[in-house]
């Protein structure tokens, strides 16, 4: 073992719902974990949402002990605010080259106390609200953020000092520079997760320039208790909705957009944000416009019919454009299909796009494991008897960096991925799937 | 009996109550709530938090403990269920016995269950807080039981989702018994013939995993077997095996199976063939030897001829024990049966199902007409969702008096592979497909769809309560049956298609297990398939200690999903069984042995084996009879408790004092208040 | 070290990280003048009364978007409450002026 090098049996890349729960099932059996994290706290993009279905527990509720247990447990070395620079294989398995960049606050001292934070002058598009809050360009990254430390954004700030001056710890550090290191491991889960279908890739939906057009994950915001308004209220001039619409398959099943697949979450997260809706606003109209509703996991179907029964309307039909009206309500032009396929104008108050999901990261360059040419997520040559190998032995994939799924999926897989690599790590010449490898699809 | 607490033995509490991220404080005044407490004998701190199971609200508490010399902690949240444990975590991160923690489900027992009453519900959250006081009061340490762990685990099944999860366990270095009722591996994935979304063949797939787990030295495999009892606890289950005789000498195996003997429908073609009753399932199954159908054979005899010679063949099941740590319950699923009369179904031959048409298009693998009674086909409708997504007062119920309420994930995609390999096999035939909702959401699914309407196959869609009918065509029509449709494709078009086969697109049912699910004390859901404690915190795991879910056991899913599953459970029994140990909760009997008389009422009344004895024991000289409790077999039901006449035994962690106190607390004048608004 | 020794450190640092960040500064400061004079004008036109976004939009001749921002942001950080509702949108005003 070189000089620094630190030695785990398995890197996990990616901090979200996957890639915590691969490595607690991996560190919960006794092997020596290193997650890393790209940005300053875990939870990825779970730890956004609001409620979940189809039990309806608040998020944190699932989320933020899992990130606690991942901080605390004893065989996971969390790094977060880092980046893998490079992957090699030493004969034994593989080298990473991990940069920990600076936060410009002293990691050990910093007690989360937010006082520089209130110190700071300047407010910023908050990334963790979608932009529609703001926060400061030193903060905590969000309420339950692990590790509760705060993280300086050294491009917007005006090196005025003050956070310096308040801080009651001495942690902030502007000298502070990135830090190399080196994990040796013997295997690699990629958990790199998923991006939102962009809203402005639609001209027919608006281009994203229309103000009281939102994507759904900005409505996952608006219902969070912890959200940027304490409300749910329109983006545009902060009007509280009294109908709402959601648009189904906006950016899924859609050859102009380059996705033809079905991203599996959004007839559930649609179902699920209108029966908050109706709790939270309960004088509001909220309409469903749908081409097929898949509510194909255990209990969604049953969450669909009380969502029917509840009063929520849902419409079949293919959205051909939004507009909006003077006020900026967006009018939806939409095909009724059961309604003898008239085709009707309807203005709400608010149009919430139900976005599909694109792969987050493209992991082909540093973990040279090949992509699927079809959907772009990492490559699974088998993926019905192993759904978590990718072509490169050693290195496997789980949650929404093999393809879409929900946070159920997600955990299942996860738990699947811990399985394969351990099993992987005690059988070392076993390295093969159940099934010959086919051909290895480039992107 | 009790050790020191911590901090000395004043209690000290900190009290916190959860926002539960609104769940809780959307109906309950969480401040309201907290300022009651405030004031409590021994309370020391009490707090609100949006929160608690955050890592900054656990640190928070930490604190307290430390700062204030907390030795016991209350938190008003979820159930129990949820993050008792998370909280013990936390009280014990801080030097805290864990027990000395007392989780309170307000959400559950407050707030979702008031959710119009908010004034009632707080005043409630604040009586089952001071229960929760009270009882932290008397809180005493405790150690969970710690035993020693078999590395060795049963797999009930031998479908994919058992074979699989046998694979995984094994390579973690752990034994594994898998036991399958039937004669043969393979469950029904050795039923397909190709598997979406790749289209590789589903036996080549399968030989290859049977071939892993039937060699890896880890595994034992046990065919025609079944469970037939069950003792013990995670960590030390004693299982009953039984096991039906093969039947046949490997000399005679290919003899036999040429001889002539009585023919019975074959279930691995549902039906449609007939097979003998010395049987391989299919070319290629493991074992390879040939098997007796007992079930067909009354009495266990079988007389053939063979070689020319007469020879009786006899079952002789063996029953034998093993001793395991774990149980993985892979039952699997059967194709839910449409009702006499559905769509036409058992009435009109031209009805049949979708994995009939599946062996079907198996059994006729060469010609460039698809025969079905006896005549080419020409016109296909396959009509979606039977015995799926069904409704109440629309859908007829199941036998068992229930509606199939969910949707079964694996039938549209299934149907649509189906219809574009009828395509590509008679180009000729006309396929309709009659629909609620097409869900191809799996990756690499949707082509299937793409492709099926690239191919012509003309879709239909209707209401579920204006449902296509399924009827014998009058005399003279050129097809057999007449499917009517109200079709909204189509402006909501009254339309009849004349078709020569129809196709059933059938759900999954969880296959018949009453008695695994008796022996084994877990419980299946509304939908009968096997429950799980929490679908994203214990998505594998029963509430059953050490009994955890494979594939369609606990629901329907697609061969990928059913092996994810699997995996995602063997990790979980690696994580019982690998480290060789496991610690199980201290909520068991105790008996304090100045009370008791030896009355052995408590001994008489206990459903567990060995769990509590009366025993001689020596006391000044004399010899008495005193109750006796062995921790690993007390399941902490506290019958026993409610049977002494002596008030000598107690449950730990749940004594009688305490539940008293809780009782006196709850039933207590409420604290001085404001107003409650 | 001392207290009095590490102040004109500190401030000599800054100075050096300002110059070193020139370009960066230079735009966070013209954007910190911005946000001051909006947050004057936001200030400003809820001085006598609560209002709503469209209001104060009206008043600042700012989109109405970017002064829910603005509100947001100043909620978030205690400088301006909700005072209650008109119709379908909330009002605010500075912390200051409602508490009076």
């Amino acid at each position: 073992m070189a000089e620094g090098m630190t030695q785990v049996d398995v890197i996990v890349v990616g901090g979200g719902i996957a890639g915590m729960q691969t490595a607690l099932d991996l560190a919960n059996q006794g092997y020596q974990v290193a997650l890393v994290e790209q940005e300053a706290s875990i939870g990825g993009k779970m730890i956004m949402l609001s409620k979940v279905f189809p039990t309806l527990d608040c998020c944190s509720c699932i989320t933020t002990p899992k990130m606690s247990a991942v901080a605390h447990h004893e065989n996971i070395r969390l790094m977060t605010y880092s980046d893998i620079q490079s992957i090699h294989e030493n004969g034994e398995g593989f080298v990473a080259e991990i940069l920990m960049k600076p936060r410009y606050v002293d990691e050990d001292t910093c007690t989360g106390c937010r006082q520089c934070e209130y110190a700071c002058p300047i407010d910023l598009p908050a990334k963790f609200d979608l932009n529609l809050g703001a926060h400061r360009a030193i903060r905590v990254p969000f309420s339950t953020a692990v590790p509760q430390k705060a993280v300086l954004d050294i491009d917007n700030c005006l090196f005025c000092g003050k956070c310096e001056q308040v801080c009651p710890v001495n942690a902030i550090n502007f000298a502070q520079r990135a830090e190399c290191s080196k994990i040796e491991a013997r295997a690699i889960i990629l958990a790199t997760g998923f991006e939102l279908t962009p809203t402005d890739a639609k001209q027919e939906y608006g281009a994203g320039q229309l103000p009281n057009v939102v994507n759904a994950l900005v409505m996952e915001r608006l219902l969070a208790p912890t959200g940027p308004y304490g409300h749910v209220l329109r983006p545009g001039d902060g009007k509280e909705p009294s109908s709402i619409a959601y648009v189904q398959c906006a950016g899924s099943r859609d050859k102009t957009l380059g996705v033809e697949y079905c991203s599996r979450i959004c007839c559930m997260y649609a179902i699920k944000q209108a029966m908050l809706l109706s709790g939270a606003l309960p004088l509001a109209d909220i309409t469903i416009y749908y081409m097929d509703i898949r509510t194909f996991g255990k209990g969604y179907e049953q969450f669909y019919q009380n969502a029917k029964a509840m009063g929520i309307e849902f419409i079949k039909g293919k959205v051909a454009r939004i507009t909006e009206d003077e006020d900026h309500n967006p009018v939806v032009r939409v095909e009724l299909i059961d309604e003898g396929s008239q085709v009707v104008e309807r203005a709400h108050d608010l149009v919430v796009l139900s976005v599909g999901m694109l792969p987050a990261y493209d992991p082909q360059p540093k973990y040279r494991v090949s992509l699927d040419k079809r959907d772009g997520f990492v490559y699974v040559p088998s993926p019905n008897l192993s759904p978590c190998l990718t072509d490169r032995p050693g290195i496997f994939v789980t949650g929404t960096a093999a393809g879409p799924m929900d946070i159920v999926d997600s955990i299942m897989l996860a738990g699947a991925a811990a399985a394969e690599a351990a099993a992987y790590l005690r059988a070392y010449p076993d390295t093969q799937g159940i099934d010959t490898v086919r051909e290895a699809v480039h992107a | 009996m009790p050790k020191k607490a911590n901090h000395g033995d004043e209690p000290r509490i900190a009290v916190y109550i959860c926002y539960c991220g609104g769940n809780i404080s959307d109906v309950v005044q969480c401040e309201q709530v907290a300022k009651a407490l405030s004031q409590q004998p021994n309370v020391v701190i009490t707090r609100t938090n949006m929160s608690m199971c955050s890592d900054a609200a656990q640190a928070m508490v930490e604190e307290d403990i430390r700062k204030l010399s907390v030795n016991r902690v209350v938190i008003g949240a979820c159930a129990p269920a949820l993050h008792e444990q998370t909280f013990r975590g936390t009280v014990s991160r801080a030097g805290l016995n864990p027990y000395f923690y007392h989780h309170v489900g307000l959400r559950e027992q407050a707030s979702w269950v008031h959710h119009d009453d908010s004034s009632g519900a707080t005043e409630k959250a604040i009586r089952l807080m001071m229960a929760g006081i009270a009882k932290a009061r008397l809180l005493e340490p405790l150690e969970p039981i710690k035993l020693d762990a078999k590395q060795h685990a049963l797999i009930i099944g031998g479908g994919v989702a058992g074979l699989r999860s046998a694979w995984d366990i094994a390579r973690r270095g752990i034994k594994v018994s898998l036991i399958e009722k039937s004669p043969f591996l393979g469950g029904h994935m050795a039923q397909l013939e190709s598997v979406f979304p790749t289209g590789e063949s589903a036996r080549a797939l399968l030989g290859k995993l049977i071939e892993k787990v039937v060699s890896h030295p880890n595994i034992t495999v046990y065919t025609s077997a079944e469970l037939v009892g069950v003792k013990g606890y995670v960590g030390d289950f004693q299982v009953q095996i039984r096991q039906q005789s093969r039947g046949i000498s490997d000399d005679i195996a290919e003899a036999a199976l040429q001889a002539p003997l009585p023919e019975v429908p074959d279930e691995f073609n549902y039906g449609l063939t007939q097979r003998k009753l010395i049987y391989r399932a299919y070319p290629g199954a493991y074992p390879a030897a040939p098997a007796v159908d007992w079930y067909n054979c009354p009495d266990g005899h079988l007389e053939v001829e063979i070689n020319g010679q007469f020879v009786i063949l006899e079952n002789a099941p063996k029953t034998f024990d093993l001793d395991v740590g774990a149980i993985l319950v892979a039952s699997g699923f059967r194709p839910s049966e449409p009702r006499y009369g559905e769509y036409g179904y058992g009435e009109l031959p031209e009805v049949i199902t979708l994995p009939q048409l599946i062996r079907l298009l198996a059994l006729q693998k060469s010609g460039d007409k698809l025969i079905w009674n006896g005549h080419p086909v020409n016109n296909v409708a396959m009509i979606h969702c039977v015995g799926s997504r069904q409704i109440e007062g629309i859908h007829e119920p199941q036998p068992d008096g229930q509606v199939n309420n969910y949707c079964s994930r694996v039938c549209c995609t299934a149907t649509l592979q189906a219809a574009n390999e009828l395509h590509k096999r008679f180009p000729h035939i006309h396929i309709f497909d009659i629909y609620e909702d097409i869900r191809t959401y799996g990756r690499g699914h949707e082509d299937y769809y793409i492709e099926a309407s690239f191919n012509k196959v003309r879709f239909l869609r209707f209401h579920v309560d204006e449902m296509p009918t399924v009827i014998h065509a009058s005399k003279g029509e050129q097809r057999p049956v007449l499917v009517q449709v109200k079709d909204y494709l189509t402006k909501g078009q009254e339309i009849e298609v004349p078709v020569d086969l129809v196709v059933l697109a059938v759900g999954m049912m969880p296959n018949p297990i009453d008695d695994i699910i008796r022996m084994l004390k877990v419980s299946p859901g509304t939908d009968r398939f096997l429950l799980e404690v929490h679908p994203k915190l214990r998505p594998v795991e029963t509430a059953v200690p050490g009994i955890v879910l494979a594939g369609t056991a606990q629901g329907p899913m697609n061969i990928q999903e059913s092996c994810a599953a699997a995996s995602a459970a063997a990790a979980k029994v690696a994580v019982l069984l690998g480290q060789g140990r496991v610690e199980l909760e201290p909520f068991i009997a105790r008996v304090d042995p100045d009370r008791c008389t030896g009355s052995g009422q408590c001994v008489e009344v206990c459903c567990y084996q060995d769990a509590i004895t009366m025993e001689t024991v020596s006391s000044n000289g004399h010899k008495i009879r005193r109750a006796v409790v062995t921790p690993a077999n007390c399941a902490g039901c506290g019958v026993c408790v409610s049977v002494c006449p002596n008030r000598a035994i107690d449950i730990q962690g749940w004594t009688l004092d305490q539940y008293e106190a809780m009782v006196d607390a709850i039933a207590a004048d409420l604290p001085e208040m404001e107003a409650m608004a | 070290m001392s207290e009095k020794h590490k102040e004109p450190r500190r401030a000599e640092l800054l100075k050096q990280l300002r110059e070193e960040h020139h370009e960066t500064v230079e735009r966070t400061k013209a954007l910190l003048k911005t946000q001051k004079e909006i947050r004057r004008q936001i200030c400003q036109a809820t001085r006598e009364a609560p209002k709503s976004v469209p209001e104060i939009a009206e008043a600042t001749g700012l989109p109405a978007g970017d002064i829910l921002w603005y509100l947001t942001a100043m909620r978030k950080y205690g400088d301006v409450i909700e005072t209650g509702m008109c119709g379908e949108y909330y009002l605010y005003q500075r912390v200051e002026e409602a508490k009076k």
